[in-house]
């Protein structure tokens, strides 16, 4: 499996997928003019890095996500349901979800993205 | 279009030959031709000098010594003649005969004879003592001497010096010729009998002289010990003085000098009263007590440099010529990358100018079209009449990021209320717009007399339609499209019905700030499910409480010192602030202060914004 990593812009996140250490990060605002266009080749790694996942092994997944637009939203539902499936499935997966004290709005999102995910959801203040 | 390009071309160079080139080429040049002539000069004063040396240390000397050693040459063989005379024992025995016996006299009179003949002398003679007979060539008697006759002076002056050899030199006017006797005494050095030599010419040796002249203003004389001159190419100067054509210092140094001490003879230069150079070369003649004088004029001497002076200008000029050439080749391989660079880049400039232009017209274009579907949305939009009619006093803040977008509101008055939505759909500009219109057709559906007092039917019926309109026939595709919406129906009895599907509703009272939190799901999207029940909230209200909604746009703009959404709670500070003022003039606040929040930054959503006395 190879490392994806794709560099931030100023309205899509940088995401950093790391195989070896089985941890991925996606880190940066999300508001791309075609969210789904850039999310596609993330689902299609996320499809082939769950089927291979062997054993009991721990993934941990950071967000460090100030801001989501709608549509892009849509597609971390959709990408956190992957992760819910997989668990579901048995694989030891924890979501890390980082947010600003000040930035309440990504707070709410995250808490309604946990609402529906019975997986490990810690949301934690990336100030301390 | 040719010649367009070619005036171009000129244009180009113009540019590459500017002002700093020039200078750097005159700097160049300028520094070349300094150097090629500062070193032609330096050549040719090498040249010159080390001519100068040679011709003082040793050509000047060479002529010198060639003329002192051919008139020494001379004056010692007609000296050793004289000698082989005066000692000849058949002269000796008829002189001492007083020239009586006419037997032995025709030895000595054959003797000078032949010698004059065949040794190439002028003159050759015996003179005797005891008959004053004066014997010539061809053994003749030409002459008695008497001690009376000056002319004879030369015969007892000599007779008396007793010196075995004696020189006289003498200039005949007349003849304009030196000749020269060599008197040697016959006999025995105390009682001589007479006087026999020989005489010669020296015409021949003028004739040297004149070979060895060197130019036309140099003088070669042969002067004695007083400064007299016997002999010169010039036939003029002979018997006159060197004083006439030398300074008085320069004589002093000829004359006075004691010459033959140094037989190498002297050489020295001196300034005329014009101020040019001369060199004289004075060197003596061992055989005659003479001297040579050799006078010559520098610049005749080194004439031959102005011939190096001539050759290292024509040398330096060519040089000069062909390191310019080389130079302006080099500098042109050098320029010309620099040239293609600029070339390459004033195309490209142009071939950017040309797709800027382009791009210009298509964006233009698209801005129009834009500017027209803009027309068409606001006119889907409820007209300012209308809304004045519905509320006591209201403000709408509707900017779409992209000229139109996904934010709509909408209204319908019906017998006893009337309904408010604010929708935001997925997505801004041009596909937002389309939802819109798709959604405005939907609500004018589906909203009736019956249902508009049941805002939550109303959204769970647009959840309905709009996945079937949107999803049934592109499943798969991804594309998860939908709304937030808020419904607000308001009835006359100061109450309303609200309904949202992730749009909340604020209402200000006297004391504070209400927020209603909308259902978390939206509308037409895959996680909503066709018969998710949205929830309606039954609100009374005082006739001066202001109610607001607004979609995600406000809320979710970034700016700030850290760049982060604007947020609920701003917002809420933002309300309370504004209290006191009209709904007008809150209008300008909400949208000042988000502008300066924003501080520059680009608008990240569509934004609405209502504020409304029901």
């Amino acid at each position: 499996m190879e490392r994806l990593y794709i560099e931030g812009t100023k309205s899509t996140p940088e995401i950093d997928f790391d195989p070896s250490k089985n941890n991925l990060k996606i880190s940066g605002q999300s508001y791309p003019e075609n969210a789904f266009k850039f999310y596609e080749p993330i689902f299609q790694w996320v499809d082939d890095y769950i089927k291979d996942i062997q054993g009991e092994l721990l993934i941990e997944i950071e967000f460090k996500m100030p801001y989501i637009n709608s549509s892009s939203s849509k597609c971390i539902i959709m990408l956190l349901d992957k992760f819910q499936d997989a668990f579901d499935e048995g694989k030891d997966i924890i979501i890390n979800w980082y947010y600003d004290e000040e930035n309440e709005s990504t707070i709410e999102c995250a808490e309604e993205f946990k609402e529906d995910l019975s997986l490990p959801f810690n949301l934690l203040d990336s100030g301390r | 279009m040719f010649s367009n390009k070619n005036t171009k071309k000129a244009k180009i160079k113009e540019n590459i030959i500017d002002d700093s080139t020039i200078k750097v080429i005159f700097f160049a040049s300028t520094v070349i031709v300094i150097a090629v002539c500062l070193m032609g000069l330096i050549s040719y004063r090498i040249a010159k000098y080390s001519i100068i040396e040679k011709l003082k240390s040793r050509d000047l000397k060479y002529i010198a010594q060639s003329i002192t050693s051919k008139i020494d040459g001379r004056i010692s063989r007609a000296k050793e003649t004289s000698f082989i005379l005066a000692k000849d024992p058949v002269i000796i025995e008829w002189l001492e005969g007083k020239e009586v016996n006419e037997t032995i006299g025709i030895y000595p009179k054959e003797k000078i004879t032949d010698i004059a003949k065949k040794y190439d002398y002028d003159n050759s003679f015996i003179v005797s003592k005891l008959t004053k007979h004066y014997w010539a060539e061809g053994g003749k008697l030409i002459d008695t001497l008497s001690e009376q006759d000056p002319d004879d002076a030369w015969f007892f002056s000599a007779m008396k010096s007793k010196l075995p050899i004696d020189i006289t030199i003498d200039y005949n006017k007349e003849r304009k010729d030196t000749f020269v006797f060599i008197n040697a005494l016959v006999g025995e050095g105390d009682n001589p009998l007479g006087i026999t030599g020989v005489g010669l010419s020296l015409k021949d040796i003028s004739k040297e002289f004149e070979s060895y002249k060197f130019g036309d203003y140099s003088n070669m004389w042969l002067i004695d010990k007083n400064g007299q001159i016997y002999l010169s190419e010039d036939t003029e100067h002979s018997g006159k003085s060197i004083n006439e054509f030398l300074p008085t210092s320069v004589v002093n140094k000829i004359v006075n000098n004691n010459i033959s001490t140094n037989l190498d003879g002297e050489i020295f230069d001196y300034n005329n009263s014009y101020g040019e150079t001369f060199d004289v070369v004075c060197m003596p003649i061992k055989s005659a007590n003479w001297e040579l004088v050799f006078q010559m004029p520098r610049s005749e001497s080194i004439s031959m440099v102005n011939g190096i002076k001539l050759n290292t200008a024509v040398a330096s000029f060519v040089i000069i010529i062909l390191i310019v050439f080389i130079f302006y080749i080099i500098s042109k391989r050098i320029s010309n990358p620099y040239k293609r660079a600029v070339l390459l880049s004033q195309e490209l400039e142009k071939k950017v100018e040309e797709r800027t232009k382009e791009l210009k017209e298509k964006n233009d274009k698209i801005l129009d079209s834009i500017e027209y579907a803009k027309i068409i949305q606001e006119s889907t939009l409820p007209t300012r009449d209308e809304l004045n009619s519905l509320f006591k006093e209201y403000f709408v803040l509707w900017k779409p990021k992209d000229i139109v977008g996904g934010d709509f509101y909408f209204v319908k008055r019906f017998k006893e209320g009337y309904i408010l939505v604010l929708g935001d759909c997925t997505g801004h500009g041009v596909p937002g717009a389309l939802m819109t219109m798709s959604i405005n057709s939907i609500l004018n559906h589906i909203i009736n007399e019956e249902n508009a007092s049941n805002p939550a039917l109303i959204l769970r019926k647009m959840n309905k339609n709009l996945k079937e309109t949107l999803h049934n026939k592109n499943n798969g595709n991804g594309i998860d499209d939908g709304l937030d919406a808020a419904i607000i129906y308001v009835s006359k009895n100061n109450k309303l019905i609200y309904a949202g599907a992730k749009i909340p509703l604020y209402k200000k009272d006297e004391n504070d700030i209400t927020f209603f939190k909308a259902d978390t799901k939206g509308i037409g999207y895959k996680n909503t499910n066709d018969d998710f029940k949205f929830t309606n909230i039954e609100i009374t209200f005082k006739d001066e409480d202001i109610f607001y909604i607004t979609t995600d746009g406000y809320i979710d703009q970034n700016g700030g010192e850290k760049d982060l959404p604007y947020g609920k709670n701003r917002l809420r500070q933002l309300i309370l602030r504004n209290e006191e003022n009209s709904l007008e003039i809150q209008k300008s606040i909400f949208e000042n202060n988000l502008n300066n929040y924003m501080n520059g930054e680009t608008q990240r959503d569509d934004i609405t914004l209502i504020g409304f006395k029901p």
